[in-house]
């Protein structure tokens, strides 16, 4: 029995950890523009700028 | 001499404008300074990975067309955000995924920028900045220093609402599947208890998590749907929203009665019903959303400002001081100078300069129109070559712009909300069970049963008749109808236009921009003498035409395959023709009355070419007379040529059945004869934009199902009118608005291919709600005789949502053949 309420418990705590989540995702605007990650995650990063052209 | 591409926007222009540079021995060409210097300045940021990524399928604005950005204009959307500053622009000119990569990175390496993020799908930029470190101007000429065109983000009143209902229907959506997931451990659990046997203390505390999970998703996220219940029940209206509240409602209580009792619960039902139609809803939002956000974004590009003549200085009006103003601030007898290029921002009349308006989009008439001194110019029409200056004698409300949206809003009025199908059927079943369950009820209870048996075998009969299946019936046929079509380059704004253009059966196109492509081109060269090739006469015509900026020239240029002769004397006569010297031949090219000014000869006997060119000027053609030496040694019809697809199109719908015809606002020679060419067998010359809506309107007295495929503004009345109105995407704004659905590509055999997916999807539909229905109906005897078990309502639901996403999905194929 003691098994089964901490279940229970575990299962509701996490279930609810999930949809905080979601509300939070929502919110941030996680939803509002579900084209560009695919694109986004092709580019190269390329952190710093070429300095060719200024150096030399 | 060629064409040549600019490295930078890639667009052809003649060599004799080419800007050369090179860099690490490559040569690049541009096609002005301006793209030079932004390619220049990509290269310096390191990010000229740019111009090997970006995947443009057309050219885009040389720079030097651009505007100077107002930053003023944006200083009502910034936002305070802690000590930053934040706004949401648009940019202009992104056209694919290295657009918004290019933007952002360069953004991101402006100091004081601390966020910068450009949403893919509607070009709309969020940039946060430090007001201390750099100001908003300077990020707005950064966007434009590589091309890109910042603008003012103005949500209409309408979409802003239309979004937040999209977003709050997500967090309901959202809220009931994570505790329908939740309670469906705990209904597994019941379910194998029914059948295994369980604990009865063990039974009861799972049947109170249980409940505990379902009452946030009535309350919460069914409550819309309830709320809409008590304001139909007002006016004992039943919809779709009554069942469901009916549905859940009972099924909750029931559950909770049984509960008590000892007897087995529904909660996974009540909880499921909402969840899913729910579900349905969001998809619903979600697919109408990115439709009107394209279309939004699209049709922002009317002029805002006018720039105004200041009173005071030099004598030449061109040399005055300009400035903007708002157009709202614009009054009658204010003096307005128009660049090339720019939309003209209200009606008037022409004070000084010369140049063509492209008044195509509003009047229909295809070919520039001439503007001098004394002409009447239209507010929204583009002046295409040169700058001029107008006294304003219409503003706001009182122009030919407004008169027609005026006459489109109240189309827009009339028009009846048509009702989706489900909730017709919806109107008739809720009462039809509501009967049923109280029959029920009333049966037991004369058969001698307690009350509260009865009772319980009425509600238990709500339970099961509330198809939950329903909501994804329509949404998810309308989701794949839609996905299919905008892949195609179809822009559907709402579901209705699957029943509608299912069942239309007259086919109405407007001709300039619609059946033809819009613009001039050259049709034929006719060689009146013997000693010059068609193709010599030809490419002289192209050599002296290359320096002009004529719309008319421009098609004979681009005929000639781009090897120009070199021309001395050039001088062009606006309105009538241009003349220059090839060797020593001083040629003359232009209308009938230039030929007469320069003391050409129209009278031939051999070849009688004035008859000629007088039966093609019939037809609707421009002819453009080539001579030297007093005899006209050339004629160049012009015409504005049929869409390479128009035929085969016109041939497919007449194939489907469907009625078809021309409306034009042309005169009836050129309009038959587009007609006779693109195979339409009814046209109907010289309708004005009015005229056109009246034609629809008295085919639908008839009984015909109209659908209207247009470009123009002064399609608008008609697009809105007709059953189902289509516009081409290069069209106008307004064109767009009234419309149903948009051509993104100007396909025209897009049409054909939309008619018969939309017949398909609507099939698609009415098996979808039947099924929907069958399952519950078939249970409903269960209910009736009181033997009715959770499983059956779980098994009923599970089956009718399957069979509904299964046949959804079945649109895909067939909508091909």
């Amino acid at each position: 029995m003691w098994t089964l309420a901490f279940l229970i418990f575990l299962s509701l705590v996490l279930g609810i950890g999930a949809w905080l989540f979601f509300l939070w995702a929502v919110k941030s605007g996680q939803y509002d523009d579900p084209e560009g990650p695919k694109y986004r995650m092709l580019e190269d990063d390329e952190d710093e700028p070429k300095k060719k052209n200024g150096a030399s | 001499m060629a064409l040549q591409t600019c490295d930078h926007c890639q667009l052809a222009f003649p060599e004799r404008d080419a800007v050369s540079e090179t860099i690490d021995g490559w040569e690049h060409t541009f096609c002005c300074s301006g793209c030079r210097a932004v390619f220049l300045l990509i290269r310096s940021e390191g990010l000229d990975a740019f111009y090997r990524k970006r995947t443009w399928d057309s050219p885009g604005v040389p720079v030097n067309q651009q505007k100077e950005v107002n930053a003023g204009l944006f200083a009502a959307d910034i936002q305070q955000a802690g000590h930053d500053r934040e706004i949401d622009i648009l940019i202009d000119g992104i056209r694919c995924a290295s657009c918004v990569w290019l933007n952002e990175k360069f953004l991101a390496r402006t100091g004081g920028v601390e966020y910068a993020r450009i949403n893919f799908a509607t070009h709309k930029a969020r940039i946060r900045w430090d007001p201390d470190r750099v100001s908003l101007d300077r990020i707005l000429k950064r966007i434009q220093a590589i091309g890109y065109v910042p603008r003012p983000y103005r949500e209409s009143a309408h979409f802003r609402q239309q979004k937040a209902a999209a977003r709050d229907l997500l967090v309901r959506f959202g809220t009931a599947a994570f505790f329908s997931s939740q309670l469906m451990i705990y209904s597994i659990a019941l379910y194998a208890g029914y059948f295994q046997g369980i604990d009865p203390a063990t039974r009861s505390t799972l049947e109170f998590i249980a409940m505990a999970l379902t009452i946030p998703v009535i309350l919460y996220s069914g409550m819309p749907f309830i709320k809409n219940t008590f304001i139909g029940l007002r006016h004992l209206h039943f919809t779709m929203d009554s069942l469901i509240t009916i549905g859940s409602g009972s099924a909750f209580i029931y559950s909770v009665y049984q509960m008590v009792i000892g007897g087995t619960v529904y909660f996974d039902t009540a909880a499921m019903i909402i969840t899913l139609i729910l579900l349905g809803r969001y998809i619903e939002a979600t697919a109408q959303g990115r439709a009107a956000e394209t279309i939004e974004r699209l049709s922002e590009l009317c002029p805002k400002e006018a720039r105004i003549l200041r009173d005071a200085g030099a004598k030449d009006p061109f040399s005055r001081e300009t400035a903007l103003i708002p157009l709202a601030e614009l009054k009658k007898g204010d003096c307005v100078k128009v660049l090339p290029g720019e939309r003209i921002p209200a009606d008037g009349r022409v004070l000084h300069g010369e140049s063509e308006a492209d008044e195509s989009i509003l009047t229909g008439e295809s070919l520039p129109v001439f503007k001098t001194a004394g002409s009447d110019v239209i507010g929204g029409a583009i002046n295409l070559f040169g700058t001029f200056i107008f006294e304003v004698t219409r503003t706001g409300k009182d122009t030919f712009l407004a008169a027609i949206m005026r006459s489109v809003e109240d189309a827009q009025a009339k028009k009846p909300r048509l009702q989706i199908l489900a909730d017709r059927i919806v109107g008739y079943f809720v009462p039809f069970i509501l009967v049923l369950s109280g029959t029920t009820t009333a049966a037991y209870l004369l058969k001698g049963s307690p009350a509260n048996t009865a009772l319980m075998a009425g509600i238990s009969v709500l339970v099961i008749a509330c198809p939950c299946s329903l909501g994804l019936a329509t949404p998810l046929a309308v989701l794949v109808f839609t996905t299919m079509a905008s892949a195609r380059g179809i822009l559907v704004k709402s579901g209705e236009v699957i029943e509608e253009t299912s069942r239309i059966d007259h086919v109405i196109l407007d001709k300039t921009g619609t059946l033809t492509e819009g613009r001039p081109s050259l049709r034929e060269v006719i060689s009146l003498d013997r000693m010059f090739g068609k193709e010599y006469l030809c490419r002289m015509a192209a050599s002296v035409e290359n320096l002009s900026e004529h719309s008319i020239g421009r098609a004979i240029t681009a005929a000639s395959g781009g090897s120009f002769l070199p021309v001395r004397d050039f001088r062009a006569v606006p309105g009538r023709g241009v003349e220059g010297t090839i060797g020593d031949t001083a040629v003359v090219l232009g209308s009938r009355a230039f030929m007469q000014d320069n003391r050409i000869t129209l009278h031939d006997p051999v070849t009688d070419f004035d008859k000629i060119s007088r039966s093609y000027e019939k037809a609707g053609d421009t002819v453009i007379f080539m001579g030297w030496e007093r005899k006209v040694r050339a004629l160049f019809i012009i015409t504005d040529r049929l869409r390479p697809e128009t035929a085969a199109t016109v041939r497919e719908l007449l194939d489907l059945g469907q009625e078809v015809s021309l409306a034009s606002g042309d005169n009836r020679a050129t309009t038959e004869a587009v007609a006779a060419a693109a195979g339409v067998p009814f046209s109907a010359p010289e309708m004005s934009p009015l005229e056109k809506r009246e034609l629809i309107r008295g085919l639908q007295e008839k009984g015909k199902k109209v659908m209207m495929i247009g470009d123009g503004i002064n399609d608008a009345p008609a697009l809105t009118e007709a059953t189902v109105g289509i516009a081409m995407g290069k069209g106008t704004d307004i064109a767009m608005e009234s419309a149903d659905a948009v051509l993104i590509r100007n396909d025209l055999t897009l049409i054909p291919y939309v008619i018969r997916l939309a017949g398909k999807a609507y099939a698609v539909i009415k098996q979808n709600i039947f099924w929907a229905f069958f399952y519950n109906i078939v249970a409903l005897p269960l209910a009736v005789s009181g033997v009715l078990h959770p499983i059956m309502a779980a098994g009923a639901m599970a089956a009718s949502s399957l069979f509904v996403v299964t046949n959804s999905l079945r649109i895909r194929k067939g909508a091909d053949t």
